[in-house]
């Protein structure tokens, strides 16, 4: 049978956003992202991320908090098309909010950047 | 570090999730008309039953120009679901009511989009939008004009069979 390793995060890779729960990382060689986060690092792309951010984002919060049934107590995060899928307390999820909400905020940061320093001075 | 995001689409988050907004808009649009539509064959309206179903192409093929958009620009395009359609109208008068306020809100919406387009300095999507611009200002014309027939010509006597035959010859075309 054939066992799955875990993504390493090498040297390529470089941190973007960290919080006590977790960290994300991008590696411009390998054009993906590394999460850290709910004992598991898995490896996204871009896209699979930010659709990964909208599923978290559009869990309801308020009703898992307040409805006393078992089967509110953990949320199953499963994306289409992507082979990581997550497994999270209302805790988790917060924290997990955190960490690809500032991820994100670095990502349009960088884009700024990017934008603002280096492609218009290098055409100017 | 690189910009993955840019690399990937040339759209903002937002930007995307507006024109995703618009696809679903113009698709609601689009089975609201067919809905129009059929009330309109319903009680003998055949003339503004036409106008209807071409009015409903008319949004799907919208909604289609938005869909491929997003997605050539490397944006997510999101197949929409509509639901909430009005079947039932009190009125033949209210049909077109309802038409022109489709018009409104969706001339509405796409100010709302090309409005964020310019603040994020999204020239190439404010370009695309240009021909919705024009387009909006035949739509609302169109509607107007439609709706405007009632007072004209009148609902008294065969006044709505006389609007159901001059509704066809309704256009824009001082082009």
């Amino acid at each position: 049978m054939c066992k799955k390793v875990a993504p390493a995060i090498t040297e390529s890779y470089q941190e973007v956003f960290r919080t006590k729960s977790g960290c994300i990382y991008q590696s411009d060689i390998e054009k993906s992202l590394l999460v850290e986060f709910a004992n598991k690092i898995a490896r996204f792309d871009i896209r699979c991320l930010q659709r990964l951010k909208s599923a978290v984002f559009s869990i309801n919060l308020a009703e898992m908090a307040t409805d006393t049934s078992r089967t509110t107590d953990v949320e199953i995060i499963s994306l289409c098309a992507c082979e990581h899928c997550y497994v999270l307390t209302l805790g988790e999820i917060i924290n997990f909010r955190e960490l690809l909400a500032g991820a994100f905020v670095m990502f349009e940061l960088n884009s700024i950047i990017q934008e603002r320093i280096y492609s218009i001075p290098v055409y100017a | 570090m690189k910009d993955l995001m840019r690399l990937r689409s040339l759209l903002g988050t937002e930007v995307e999730a507006l024109l995703n907004n618009q696809i679903k808009m113009e698709a609601y649009n689009s089975s609201v008309y067919l809905a129009m539509a059929s009330w309109c064959d319903r009680n003998g309206f055949d003339y503004s039953a036409d106008h209807f179903y071409k009015q409903a192409e008319d949004e799907r093929e919208h909604m289609l120009r938005f869909f491929k958009y997003v997605s050539d620009m490397g944006g997510t395009a999101v197949s929409p679901s509509v639901d909430g359609i009005p079947q039932e109208f009190e009125s033949f008068r209210e049909v077109f009511e309802t038409a022109l306020e489709l018009e409104v809100k969706t001339t509405q919406a796409i100010n709302n989009i090309a409005d964020k387009c310019y603040k994020e300095k999204d020239h190439v999507t404010v370009e695309f939008l240009n021909w919705f611009h024009k387009e909006q200002r035949e739509e609302e014309y169109v509607a107007r004009r439609c709706l405007e027939l009632f007072e004209v010509i009148g609902e008294e006597g065969t006044g709505r069979w006389e609007i159901d035959k001059a509704i066809p010859s309704v256009s824009y075309g001082n082009e």
